[in-house]
């Protein structure tokens, strides 16, 4: 008689396996031409790692296949039964619906805290793939006969959790390891041993073949693994996106989604989307485990599959396409280096800053094209075609998942083409720059060399009236710059209320640097956006000045600020 | 712009399956805009009616439903004269885990039982109200005359 015997491969911590482990592999090697392709990953064996697999759906607390599986809060899952009697929770008030009146202690030793009754639903999705597995192997079952193989029971350590400090006699009196002839090659073998009760949730088997042919049965297992993986990875879709379930979360009603799935739905509603129950949990999600043994079936029976999505998950999650790779928000106008603050509300807005804060964290603003002007090459948007890079600095989340945001201007763009993403614009953009210093002195030469020296005095609103274009284009940058800054002191002297000192604590003191000042004066003045927009497609600092200066002499012009009670230009 | 794989893959099942007495053709240079032609029920005052819709998948589906609505005239308390539907499922009672299928689905059981108690067309309402029998007859008078089969 041929004997073949070997321990079934130890995957203890098999609800441990994460994503993180699968993916650091597949992109440690995917820089360099010899890219591992999704397919590469190969998933558990349905011979070498029949124990492994079997374990995946066992309770580890009554060492069961899962019989009516509950996910709890802290993602671990247990068979009903197997959880200790609700008791009622002590001193809370608050919301003391009844369904929160009554708790267990979590079973699983690294949590033990006390979920609420109303918190543990039977986990739908986990039901339905023990029923899928039962079905499969009820068809099974006639084509194994005769397939004869002992399994024995392997314990390597008295279990851990399994016992109370004080029954520590009684437990090291550990039960015989028990053995079992059984058909159906092993992992149908193990999964009936398991059934039986006789295989600890942590010992391994061995395996004793008692065909006179030595025959290990291996094709039996990879037929019986091939239907659970096709019958289960049905259960394994997402209701709302339709994909494979990535870094699945269990809602408190039992049912399951991808986690941004689960955050998306969120941003819009509070009901879950099967049952419509409302959803106890804050919408970020942050705290909310993944569910571990959704999370390691994906990854034993089909990692080719979660590599797959992770990758398609990377690529939706940088929120763009193909070379549209630039997400745009049409609310506002935003300058270089001038803060923006924004209140997110919105839920495409909400998913485009979530977006943002795990990519580059900016994103492009525009303003809204509200007169309906055509946008060169664009034709007729909704916006306008030139604006403001910003970056986010800070982010506060209110508990409904709304956000509060502050951001920075970095680079002004204007949109080369544009489309659509989840209801949010994304876009190619190209960076608009100031002509090199060498061509702003030439052109401040080109334009000041016509002027007579006498014209290049200090300003006075009189000799401006008198031709006042030719007169500001004649004007040095540096005088351009001094007459805004001097404008500013001027109206700070007679306390013009948009220099209030909320304003300049938001947009801080007039900058030095010539090249952003211009930017701080439209954050501070009080006229048309429409207006300050002019600035955005300038090309030179000298340009922008300009334009600083015709709003000081249009201003001026009004006289507004002499004792008028005025403040909207 | 790319489609969403839940878009993709509702369409395929929308064709591989189809529901009895309900079609859902996307455009072909649009994806997201589907002709719709639903059978009114049997023992229905629409019956042997075909009725077109319109059906758009807007950006953020599936976080918000479908826009829908009739292209064929109908005479129904729930209908008003732009084709725009009432029905909670399209507004406030959407859920992301419905899709095209049980919407329309829920349209046609809409065709199978008015609920002039919640009314879009009011006039319409009204009329079943006051005489139920009458408005059941206008309503087959519409089906025959606006929604006959080509």
């Amino acid at each position: 008689m041929n004997l073949l015997e070997s321990v079934g491969f130890s995957l203890i911590d098999s609800e441990e396996l994460s994503y993180d482990e699968l993916l650091a592999s597949s992109r440690f090697m995917s820089g360099d031409e010899a890219r591992v392709t999704s397919q590469d990953i190969v998933g558990l064996d349905a011979h070498e790692d029949a124990r492994t697999l079997v374990r995946l759906i066992q309770c580890s607390k009554c060492s069961l296949p899962f019989r009516i599986p509950i996910t709890l809060p802290c993602g671990h899952s247990h068979c009903r039964d197997c959880l200790p009697q609700p008791h009622h929770r002590e001193n809370i008030s608050y919301p003391n619906t009844p369904d929160r009146r009554h708790g267990v202690v979590c079973p699983v030793q690294t949590c033990q805290r006390e979920h609420p009754v109303g918190e543990c639903d039977v986990d739908v999705t986990l039901s339905k793939i023990m029923e899928a597995i039962t079905d499969v192997t009820a068809e099974y079952q006639p084509a194994s006969e005769d397939t004869p193989m002992l399994l024995e029971e392997i314990k390597h350590y008295p279990r851990a959790d399994s016992v109370l400090p004080e029954k520590e006699e009684d437990s090291m009196e550990t039960p015989e390891p028990r053995s079992q002839v059984l058909n159906g090659g092993r992992l149908a073998a193990t999964l009936r041993f398991a059934q039986m009760g006789f295989l600890d949730f942590e010992a391994e088997v061995g395996y004793q073949t008692l065909s006179k042919e030595g025959d290990d049965y291996r094709p039996l297992g990879e037929r019986i693994l091939t239907q659970f993986r096709e019958s289960v990875s049905k259960e394994l879709d997402c209701q709302v996106c339709y994909n494979l379930m990535y870094d699945p979360v269990t809602t408190p009603c039992g049912h399951t989604f991808c986690r941004k799935c689960l955050v998306r739905v969120l941003d819009h509603s509070s009901h879950c989307p099967i049952c419509r129950r409302t959803l106890p949990i804050p919408p970020s999600l942050d705290r909310q485990p993944s569910n571990q043994r959704l999370k390691s079936l994906l990854v034993g029976l089909c990692p080719d599959l979660v590599a797959a999505r992770a990758e398609a998950v990377e690529q939706e999650e940088r929120g763009t396409i193909g070379e549209l790779d630039v997400p745009l928000f049409v609310c506002t106008l935003g300058f270089p280096s001038m803060p923006t603050f924004l209140h997110i509300f919105e839920p495409r807005y909400r998913l485009m800053i979530r977006r943002a804060l795990e990519g580059n964290r900016t994103f492009g603003m525009l303003m809204y094209n509200r007169a309906g002007q055509p946008q060169g090459d664009l034709g007729n948007t909704h916006f306008l075609q030139y604006g403001t890079m910003l970056r986010i600095l800070n982010v506060q989340m209110l508990p409904d998942g709304r956000s509060l945001i502050e951001c920075i201007g970095t680079t002004r763009f204007k949109v080369l083409r544009w489309s659509q993403l989840d209801g949010y614009i994304v876009g190619s953009v190209e960076r608009i720059e100031d002509v090199s210093l060498a061509e702003e002195e030439r052109i401040e030469a080109e334009e000041t060399s016509v002027a007579a020296p006498a014209l290049n005095a200090p300003p006075t609103p009189d000799n401006i009236s008198i031709d006042p274009s030719v007169l500001v284009n004649r004007l040095s940058t540096r005088r351009l710059l001094i007459h805004g800054v001097e404008f500013i002191e001027k109206m700070r002297a007679n306390s013009a209320p948009w220099l209030h000192q909320r304003i300049l604590d938001a947009y801080g003191q007039p900058p030095d640097d010539p090249a952003l000042f211009p930017y701080w004066f439209a954050c501070v003045l009080p006229i048309a956006d429409e207006e300050k927009y002019l600035l955005l497609s300038t090309t030179s600092v000298r340009e922008r000045l300009k334009i600083v200066v015709n709003w000081i002499r249009r201003i001026e012009g009004q006289r507004w600020y002499a004792g008028s009670s005025c403040t909207v230009l | 712009m790319a489609l969403p794989k839940r878009i993709i893959k509702e369409t395929e099942r929308l064709m591989a399956e189809p529901v009895p007495g309900i079609s859902a053709v996307p455009h072909e240079d649009n994806l997201r805009y589907f002709d719709v032609k639903i059978h009114g029920p049997s023992q229905s005052p629409y019956e042997g009616g075909v009725f077109k819709l319109e059906l758009f998948l807007p950006d953020d589906y599936p976080m918000t439903p479908p826009k829908i609505r009739f292209l064929t005239k109908i005479y129904h308390p729930n209908i008003d004269k732009l084709g725009r539907i009432c029905l909670d499922v399209l507004k406030s009672n959407w859920s992301p885990a419905l899709q095209i299928r049980t919407i329309l689905l829920s349209i046609q059981a809409l065709l199978g039982a008015p609920n002039p108690d919640d009314p879009l067309a009011n006039d319409v309402a009204q009329d079943w109200k006051t005489d139920e029998k009458a408005a059941i007859q206008t309503a087959r008078d519409w089906t025959s005359k606006y929604a006959a089969p080509e």
